[in-house]
């Protein structure tokens, strides 16, 4: 387990605050119930990263009730947090942390996002999915895979439906299938195949993928869920499946 | 899914998946979805793992209280990865006291963190599948009988 250290555990952050700075009001139009916390200490106590860089969730609540936005717009912790809810389930007061750290993450200036998050947003929003993959590259892959399918015994009937009108089922697709892990696209198609589904894929807006959920987009967000209404209305398609 | 089986649209023969096997929640199905939805997807899972899977055991804590993978919320493409394997340790812990040598998970981004971590972990032997991929491993042919 010696990969499994964190060395920046229990960092030392204590700084002094200058009082004058601290604003209140600053965060309190924001819906999470932030003002109400008990300091009781649950969500820290559930929360795995609580400890690095010497924040925890408990902290971070205090931090937005006391208006300290600078201190956590520069923060890494937000991003390190998965924002899985854990702390919320346990909460006495039902605040909803997960929101507030994403309420933190769309506080940063766009080009300070960390790693590629920020650039995937983009990606999406000008070409409609996170990789920038091209119409008929995507089409060229996806129709490969539905060959490699239809060569084995069993599925040589196979095809992959796409802007089937009036289908059951949009299967929307997480873009590392169509990328690295093509072979992981086989087992639902199979299983659509096997059990007689009528079903389809789209040949735009197909991302499974909303990374401006986690960057805290709520306009990226949005447009890409207007897009997957959008092919829903255009092929008068029944239900969406969207597994990220 | 379920009602591809109880329909039996399609045959499913569990002896084919025969490792010991163990389930992962992921947060966005089972508490976010509880909150958001008011149903999270607990029994769902476990209803169809009954189905194609011969043996599996539960982790615990599970359900609402499912130990979180480390790899959602973007981190698994952040670049924090130093902290997504930190984070991931409680969960790989978790896995590693059930003694199933299989994990199988419904989430693209807790199956990414799982592949991920699991060398770091020390626990390379470990296989991860999605649900689906259970499933499509345990279908019977139509015509076929095994």
């Amino acid at each position: 387990m010696t990969d499994t250290k964190a060395p920046y555990l229990m960092t030392d952050t204590e700084k002094t605050i200058d009082i004058s700075k601290l604003d209140q009001d600053r965060f309190r139009s924001w819906p999470y119930s932030q003002d109400v916390c008990l300091t009781c200490g649950l969500c820290s106590s559930a929360c795995p990263v609580s400890g690095i860089d010497g924040f925890d969730p408990r902290k971070i609540i205090r931090m937005v009730s006391l208006g300290l936005e600078a201190e956590l717009v520069e923060a890494r912790w937000p991003w390190i947090c998965t924002m899985c809810a854990k702390c919320a389930v346990l909460c006495p007061m039902e605040i909803d942390i997960p929101n507030v750290m994403r309420g933190i993450r769309s506080l940063r200036p766009r080009n300070e996002v960390p790693g590629i998050l920020h650039k995937g947003v983009e990606a999406a929003i000008k070409t409609g999915n996170i990789l920038g993959l091209p119409k008929e590259d995507f089409l060229f892959i996806v129709e490969d895979v539905a060959g490699e399918i239809a060569a084995e015994p069993g599925f040589e009937a196979f095809t992959v439906p796409i802007d089937k009108q009036g289908a059951n089922i949009l299967s929307t697709i997480h873009n590392k299938l169509v990328n690295t892990h093509t072979e992981d696209l086989k087992h639902l198609w199979k299983i659509f195949f096997v059990a007689g589904e009528n079903w389809t894929i789209t040949s735009e807006a197909w991302e499974g993928c909303n990374w401006g959920f986690f960057t805290g987009d709520d306009r990226a967000m949005k447009l890409m869920i207007d897009r997957l209404a959008e092919q829903l209305t255009r092929f008068e398609i029944k239900n969406l499946m969207w597994p990220e | 899914m379920i009602t591809y089986i109880k329909d039996k649209r399609i045959k499913l023969d569990k002896t084919r998946n025969d490792a010991l096997t163990t389930y992962h929640d992921p947060c966005n199905h089972c508490r976010k979805a509880e909150r958001l939805f008011g149903h999270g997807y607990y029994e769902e899972p476990r209803w169809i793992l009954d189905q194609c899977v011969q043996q599996w055991v539960e982790m615990y804590p599970n359900r609402q209280h499912q130990i979180c993978c480390g790899g959602g919320g973007g981190t698994l493409i952040n670049g924090y990865n130093e902290e997504r394997i930190f984070y991931g340790r409680t969960k790989m812990e978790q896995i590693k006291a059930t003694g199933a040598s299989m994990v199988v998970v419904p989430c693209h981004s807790c199956h990414g963190q799982f592949e991920s971590i699991k060398s770091a972990c020390g626990m390379q032997e470990l296989k991860v599948k999605y649900l689906w991929e259970v499933v499509a491993d345990a279908l019977v042919l139509p015509g076929c009988d095994s």
